[in-house]
């Protein structure tokens, strides 16, 4: 291996081979769907054109968005190492090769802009092309390069701040995503956009070669002096000083530290986003603030799904984030304790977030003039049920969210502090299928009659196969908590309890709310089940004590 | 001296096909100092995991003060004072966070004495972790590690990769739990000097078994007077010997 070029390549290929393999899979499915399952003509597209299955549609979509992500961090090294930090993510270790800088910068982003264009190339040839719906080939491929280019710039450069790179980023996809949807919008000539396009690529790997030159000679700007003063102003609250009360406390406190205000700060980030859509002029029709105060009432739950992917995390450390810390695995604390610490901390990233949120809405609708749009639904509402059912459905709605918020965050603790990189894996890959077939399942129930039909027949029993499974699980979970002595008896039966009044709490409420004869009662009771959290939350504590003593 | 405080008896323990500890066996009474030598690799560090309950035995059994450190992880580890070669103190806490911090976890903390311990150790409390030089950490390691005055200290390779102050800290830290009677020391080490000046007694593991454990006084008598380095080589192996200044 005598060329730098084959030593890099090597590298990329030998540590992301899952990635890699993926890629591969992916485009032989792709490849076999247009040879035999197609038919000679027919193509997948992206829109309800009349020839277009929309449910293959999805099939392309999901994988190819994953993958184009999945590239973007592994060519930006954004895998390797903790993004907020101000130091260049490019790998150090690399610095002390006898290779130019050039060759550094510009190897890696030879092959990543070539693969994510490859990606897009095949996906035209094999999915879209030869198709009715008349897809660009040239610039998206050249976008999707030029957005990787200077994704590693923004990586490889360092910063002066601290979670400075983050917020450059989210401002960096954010109007990338803009240029995009423009475009499309305005049928921008593919001459046009390869013109606008191609030359950032050259520009990129210039920015690039500055940031590694920067970052080979530790070359780190620091303006973290500017925040000295508020520094010293926090330290004088009463919070930081006082001696924690108990070791549950303390543990509580640990967990926040590293991982309690992601929630609220990227909340708080998309907020005044989500809702400047509300004073934009004519988007105060009733349909438009609601779906935007619905994307915002949604915006928690969803940026928990992401958050969750670090709050599960055993360790801080990034060489290997899932086992566990000899530092936190000695703590003289059982496993069921640093759990309820984890739990304790979601719960509070959760009200913080929502409080956030409580907060905006109604100073965005004040502001932007959209309270009376609000108000006359609300009144709407109140003359079809009646004021009791709408306050408690508004209540029980946004309990439901925030209770949702924090599942989101707590519900695949079980994953990642299992500390086993197979099953980490595994489960990954599991719901990545599941995420890539679903939507063309829902297309398939929407479009056949006879599905429905016999979806909605099946539906009690398809409820208490998963009420039932559940609730197996839940049992098998809570014996070998027992056995293994990581939860004490009283614990176990105090959970159990806890978790029969929530579904019978719930089943009465559902009870009030659907009292038709449409839905029969039992029914209620197995949304209950399921809706309330037992399996995957009890399995944490079972997970991590696999992880601590392994 | 009669009651131990670690007894491990016919422990074994396996990754996939390598045998990392192989039928081991160790009582360790209360009130002396232990010295664990062995090359890289040897089963060290393995020991003390099982020790310390972060993993768990394939076959044997171990128990620390009588408990079972896996079943009971709060009743072993708040009374043991560990030290890993790791140091893997949370980088995003200051110095005086992380005493805050540790001292919520054990009753006994001693509060002047771990103000004692940070003035010699010139640590700044408004430090953060990640700021401090790795001598630095070992110190703020060192620190939370005694300020309970633990039953049983337990140190990992402490004094590797750093420069002889920090050692000599570390080893004052040791003679220091001696003082406080009836507390026990687990020390490994590849440094055979640091061992031979601290140790009562000294245990030798290589490729997973014991190759000779007793009084470091016995073993020195039954070997001519010779360096334990020397002896070490004997018994171990030339391969398998740890380099004298490693």
């Amino acid at each position: 291996m005598r060329s730098v070029g084959v030593a890099i390549a090597w590298e990329f290929c030998q540590r992301y081979r899952w990635g890699l393999l993926a890629l591969i899979g992916y485009l032989l499915v792709m490849m076999t769907t247009d040879l035999l399952i197609l038919e000679p003509g027919q193509a997948v597209g992206w829109d309800g054109s009349p020839n277009i299955p929309p449910r293959f549609a999805a099939a392309v979509a999901v994988p190819v968005t994953l993958l184009t992500y999945y590239f973007l961090a592994v060519f930006s090294f954004g895998l390797a190492g903790d993004v907020a930090a101000r130091e260049s993510q490019y790998p150090a270790r690399l610095f002390t090769l006898p290779v130019t800088t050039a060759a550094l910068a510009g190897w890696p982003m030879l092959y990543g802009t070539a693969t994510l264009a490859g990606l897009w190339l095949a996906t035209t040839r094999f999915v879209v092309w030869p198709s009715g719906v008349d897809l660009p080939l040239i610039w998206p491929a050249l976008f999707v390069a030029a957005s990787l280019a200077w994704t590693q710039v923004l990586m490889w450069m360092a910063y002066g701040l601290p979670g400075l790179r983050v917020v450059v980023a989210v401002f960096w996809l954010a109007t990338l995503a803009a240029i995009v949807f423009t475009a499309i919008d305005r049928r921008v000539s593919e001459s046009v956009m390869a013109a606008t396009l191609a030359p950032q690529l050259p520009l990129a790997y210039l920015a690039a070669r500055f940031a590694v030159a920067r970052a080979r000679r530790g070359d780190v700007p620091d303006w973290r002096g500017i925040f000295v003063r508020l520094g010293r102003l926090a330290d004088v609250l009463p919070r930081r000083r006082a001696d924690f009360r108990s070791a549950a406390r303390a543990q509580a406190w640990f967990e926040w530290q590293r991982h309690g205000r992601s929630l609220p700060v990227w909340v708080g980030i998309l907020l005044p986003f989500e809702l400047a859509l509300l004073f934009v002029a004519g988007n105060d029709t009733p349909s438009l603030v609601a779906y935007t105060l619905a994307g915002v009432l949604l915006t928690p739950p969803f940026m928990a799904a992401f958050v969750a992917a670090s709050v599960r995390t055993a360790n801080g450390s990034a060489g290997d984030a899932y086992r566990m810390a000899p530092f936190t695995a000695t703590r003289p604390l059982t496993s069921a304790a640093l759990i309820a610490a984890k739990l304790r901390m979601a719960m509070w990233s959760t009200l913080a977030a929502w409080l956030l949120v409580l907060v905006a809405i109604p100073a965005a609708l004040t502001l932007s003039g959209t309270w009376p749009v609000v108000v006359e639904r609300a009144h709407a509402l109140r003359d079809g049920i009646g004021a009791p059912r709408v306050a408690v459905v508004g209540l029980l709605g946004l309990s439901g969210l925030i209770a949702w918020t924090w599942k989101q965050l707590v519900q695949t603790l079980y994953v990642g502090l299992s500390g086993r990189t197979w099953l980490i894996r595994t489960i990954t890959v599991v719901t990545m299928t599941v995420l890539i077939f679903i939507e063309p399942i829902v297309q398939w129930i929407r479009e056949s009659d006879d599905a429905r039909v016999a979806l909605w027949n099946a539906l009690p029993w398809i409820l208490a196969v998963l009420a039932f499974s559940k609730t197996s699980i839940a049992a098998w979970i809570a014996t070998r908590l027992h056995r293994s002595r990581v939860l004490s008896d009283r614990a176990l039966v105090t959970g159990a309890a806890g978790w029969l009044v929530a579904v019978l709490a719930l089943y009465g409420l559902f009870a009030w709310l659907f009292s038709t004869p449409l839905i029969p009662r039992y029914v209620l009771v197995l949304v209950a089940v399921m809706a309330v959290p037992l399996a995957r939350v009890s399995a944490a504590p079972l997970a991590l004590a696999w992880n601590r003593h392994r | 001296m009669s009651e131990s405080v670690i007894r491990v008896t016919e422990l074994t323990r396996r990754f996939g096909v390598t045998t990392a500890l192989a039928s081991v066996s160790l009582s360790l009474p209360r009130g002396a100092v232990y010295g664990l030598v062995g090359a890289n690799g040897a089963g060290k560090t393995t020991l003390i995991k099982h020790i310390l309950g972060l993993l768990r035995a394939d076959s044997g059994s171990v128990r620390v003060f009588g408990l079972d450190p896996v079943a009971d992880p709060v009743g072993v580890l708040s009374r043991i004072g560990y030290l890993s070669e790791e140091n893997d103190l949370p980088g995003w806490m200051r110095v005086d966070e992380i005493i805050r911090y540790s001292r919520a976890f054990y009753p006994a903390w001693d509060d002047v004495y771990a103000e004692e311990l940070r003035q010699s150790f010139a640590l700044d409390p408004a430090a953060k972790i990640k700021h401090l030089s790795k001598g630095q950490k070992a110190r703020a390691g060192l620190l939370i590690s005694l300020a309970y005055r633990p039953e049983l200290l337990v140190l990992d390779e402490p004094s590797s990769g750093l420069d002889p102050i920090v050692r000599r800290d570390i080893l004052g830290a040791v003679i220091r739990t001696i003082a406080d009677e009836g507390r026990t020391v687990l020390f490994s080490s590849h440094l055979l000097d640091e061992v031979e000046e601290v140790a009562d007694h000294v245990t030798m593991i290589s490729r997973g078994t014991i190759v000779l454990s007793d009084r470091l006084d016995a073993i020195k008598a039954s070997h001519g007077g010779r360096s334990l380095a020397e002896i070490f080589v004997a018994h171990a192996g030339a391969a398998a010997a740890p380099s004298p200044d490693a």
